[in-house]
């Protein structure tokens, strides 16, 4: 076994290059890993911001927000109420939680976790992550120029198109998608690469780690949905400037055909930012129940059969356009079919647990808060799914808590779960667990107050995408933004602590986790060498990195 | 284990490949426009009609009521409305109506109309022979004219246990300006003051 060999061989190639040009011309995963987080840091503050004012706006009935910063910008509070709100949720999309799942964590951690030195294409990673910050720029742009684009994140024609939109607005935010997919296609095409065939001897694929396994399939999703999102936004794109007509019928186009193709991306999209939080979560469970994973195959195999049938449930999200009762007939099918996967994962994580000598730790809080509020959303999907139901719950805040309690509480609670489990091998510190606890149990009750009262405004028929709204909805409207209010100091609570633990934090060690930490990245030291796995691992007799037992 | 060089052509193998899917998806996106509005004449999706040359089917005792429906996009300064409200028929039984358009500016129009039917299962039985909605339609200043429909309902509907129930089968048109003919004003802003609810309407959810 090599691992002593590779530890004194590594601490003498870490010389990493200096300044300005270790970052700009960077091809390390590890710095270009980095760069993503601080990136989507970035993009979450913004972000996050904008969904303050959103709930500060909606705390109470009436217009007392958006009337002044609409005129500050230039345009009309309706307008850019609805402007906020689509930026808000392209950021969150694809500027905070892809950006942190997949080029994040999935740069610093896949390379180390399957021994590779790197990833396959070191430059074309650089790219990836640099063609992001020029996507942020234009998306910030489609907010402020002009009108603003008002269209919601799923730019539906015709209030994406010309009689909706005219001004150049709309035209930034399609081309920022643009360099966003780009980025996604290149940073997938790298990891499918990287994992294909880079993997330590002896390293097959039934013996991959559930990350792993987890950014595979999610990197062969973007690379079959993210071309359509390309292919409609480049129509949408002629539409609105060189007189073309896919979605006008006055030129024998259709908006629905819009929809469909939306849609064909849009639910894989959805499954794109929540498996790479399944694989975090499945390694935490395990190294804090100190047992190895319940139904390792059939966790794979579960994200695996997620990802195929995430094709064919797309019309779900359009059950209100007027579609045949056969087919909505089959869409209820499939949807509903796709609970069984993510129950299959749930129960494991649960079995993974059960009899294992548990230590809840900071990132198994997380990882035990991710289970919960995924399962919620879950359910409320499964009543989405009734196209019955739905024909009375598109569009009200009901859809709008699904998606929060699977996405701003699920995908983000794993990256926090993920941030906690491998900060000390990223910065080499200790995180202090007090605090730790304390953003966890703030957060959690925070954005419980803040979603879990949509579910009511929604059953009681409150829209969503409305500035205002009628009297009947103002409790439960305050409550959810009192639940804000304290996510938002929970959060700059986080922030400071987590400042103040990168200068003068306790330096911490290569496994802090002890036993259960059977991955690679825990056999090297605390940071991460800017060189590791030159000497590749061989896992011809077994897992270098597991720990004998006891 | 593989040398050096082989390692980096396998990986260029694999990325190829990958380039490879992504521009066959972009081509499949596009190859489905066309694709999608074959689906719905062929499935009656959406509540698309079937078009035939002529009518082959044998009438049938069995009756049925159709409701003619018309709307005008505001883009488009046209009078459009059907010559009947609504008319029973034997299926299979061929029939003419016509909806009547009059042009209310003072410039050649022309415009182009959308049409589906409901219920929507109804669709593929919904047979159009002759329809003013197959083509750009022209009108002088001031100009009226009738626009016919020539159209019978299959009467395999009956057989069909899903839509055999279908009693009434609303027939619905809107016709808009084409692109081609707006003229190239700055296009007309929706207004966000449509937004505003009102208790009455939530109620109603
Ligand atoms: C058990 C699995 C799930 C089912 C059955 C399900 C079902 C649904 C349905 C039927 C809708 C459409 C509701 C409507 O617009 O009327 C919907 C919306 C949505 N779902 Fe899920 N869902 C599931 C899991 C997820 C997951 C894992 C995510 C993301 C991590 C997600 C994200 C979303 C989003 C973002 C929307 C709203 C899209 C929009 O209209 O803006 N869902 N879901
Ligand atoms: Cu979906």
């Amino acid at each position: 076994m090599s691992t002593t060999a590779t530890h004194a061989h590594d601490d003498d190639h870490n010389h990493a290059p200096k300044g300005i040009s270790r970052w700009l011309n960077s091809t390390n995963h590890k710095d270009i890993g980095t760069m993503y987080l601080v990136f989507s840091v970035v993009a979450a503050l913004v972000g996050g911001g904008l969904s303050l004012l959103i709930r500060i706006e909606l705390g109470e009935p009436g217009i007392q927000v958006f009337d002044v910063i609409g005129e500050m910008m230039g345009s009309e509070a309706k307008q850019f109420y609805n402007v906020t709100v689509t930026a808000h949720a392209l950021l969150m999309v694809f500027f905070v939680v892809m950006p942190a799942l997949i080029g994040g964590f999935g740069n610093w951690f896949v390379p180390m976790m399957i021994g590779a030195p790197d990833m396959a294409f070191p430059r074309m990673n650089n790219i990836s992550f640099w063609l992001m910050p020029p996507a942020l720029i234009l998306l910030i742009l489609s907010g402020v120029m002009g009108q603003g684009a008002g269209t919601g994140w799923t730019l539906y024609p015709p209030l994406s198109g010309l009689a909706g939109q005219p001004d150049m607005s709309v035209d930034f935010a399609i081309l920022s998608l643009h360099l966003a997919g780009a980025s996604s296609i290149l940073g997938a095409t790298n990891f499918i690469t990287t994992i294909l065939n880079m993997r330590a001897p002896g390293m097959t694929m039934h013996k991959a780690p559930l990350f792993v396994w987890a950014t595979l399939i999610t990197a062969v999703l973007l690379l079959l949905a993210m071309p359509v999102l390309a292919g409609a936004l480049t129509m949408l794109l002629t539409d609105r400037n060189f007189g073309t007509a896919f979605f006008d019928p006055r030129g024998g186009g259709d908006p629905l055909l819009w929809q469909h193709l939306f849609w064909f991306f849009g639910h894989p999209e959805v499954y794109i930012m929540i498996l790479p939080a399944f694989g975090i979560v499945s390694h935490i469970v395990s190294t804090f129940s100190r047992k190895p994973v319940f139904g390792y195959l059939g966790m794979a195999y579960a994200m695996a059969s997620i990802g195929i049938v995430g094709f064919v449930v797309w019309a779900h999200h359009m059950y209100t356009v007027g579609m045949g009762v056969n087919y909505r007939a089959y869409f209820v099918a499939v949807t509903m079919a796709i609970a069984v996967p993510t129950g299959i994962k749930i129960f494991s994580w649960i079995a993974t647990m059960w009899g294992g000598s548990i230590s809840f730790k900071t990132p198994m809080m997380w990882a035990i808060g991710f289970i919960f509020l995924f399962t919620v959303g879950g359910v409320t999907g499964v009543v989405l799914a009734n196209a019955g139901m739905d024909i009375a719950m598109h569009d009200t805040y009901y859809v709008v808590a699904h998606f929060h309690y699977v996405l701003s509480l699920g995908a983000i609670f794993a990256i926090f779960a993920g941030f906690y489990y491998w900060f000390d091998k990223m910065t080499g510190k200790v995180y202090p667990e007090w605090a730790g606890q304390l953003h966890f149990w703030t957060t959690f009750i925070g954005v419980n107050v803040l979603f879990f009262p949509q579910h009511f405004l929604g059953l009681a028929g409150m829209p969503r995408r409305y500035i205002d709204y009628p009297d009947i909805f103002a409790e439960w409207n305050m409550v959810s933004t009192w639940g804000a209010y304290l996510t938002m100091t929970s959060t700059v609570f986080f922030l400071i602590v987590t400042l103040i633990v990168m200068i003068a934090g306790r330096k911490s060690v290569a496994n802090p986790w002890g036993d259960g930490a059977t991955t690679l990245e825990w056999t090297v030291a605390s940071p991460a060498p800017f060189h590791t796995f030159e000497d590749t691992p061989d896992f011809t007799g077994g897992n270098p990195a597991a720990h004998p037992a006891e | 284990m593989s040398s050096g060089t082989d390692f980096s052509r396998r990986n260029r193998r694999t990325a190829t490949t990958a380039f490879v899917v992504v521009a066959g998806m972009v081509g499949l996106t596009f190859a489905f426009v066309p694709l999608y509005t074959l689906i719905c004449q062929v499935t009656g999706l959406g509540g698309t009609p079937q078009v035939a040359e002529r009518n082959e089917t044998d009438v049938s005792t069995q009756e049925i009521t159709v409701r003619f429906d018309a709307n005008v996009d505001r883009s488009l300064p046209w009078d459009f409305a059907p010559n009947e409200a609504s008319v029973t028929i034997n299926l299979g039984a061929e029939y003419l109506t016509s909806y009547r358009s009059t042009n209310l500016s003072d410039e050649a129009v022309t415009g182009i109309s959308t049409f589906n039917v409901t219920p929507l299962k109804a669709a593929q039985y919904f047979t159009k022979i002759e329809c003013f909605c197959f083509t750009e339609q022209t009108l002088e200043p001031g100009q009226s004219v009738d626009m016919p429909v020539t159209f019978y309902i299959d009467p395999a509907i009956l057989e069909d246990e899903l839509a055999n129930e279908v009693q009434t089968i609303t027939l619905s048109y809107t016709f808009y300006r084409t692109l081609d003919d707006i003229p190239d004003e700055e296009p007309e802003i929706i207004s966000e003051a449509d937004q505003v609810i009102t208790t009455a309407q939530v109620g109603s959810f």
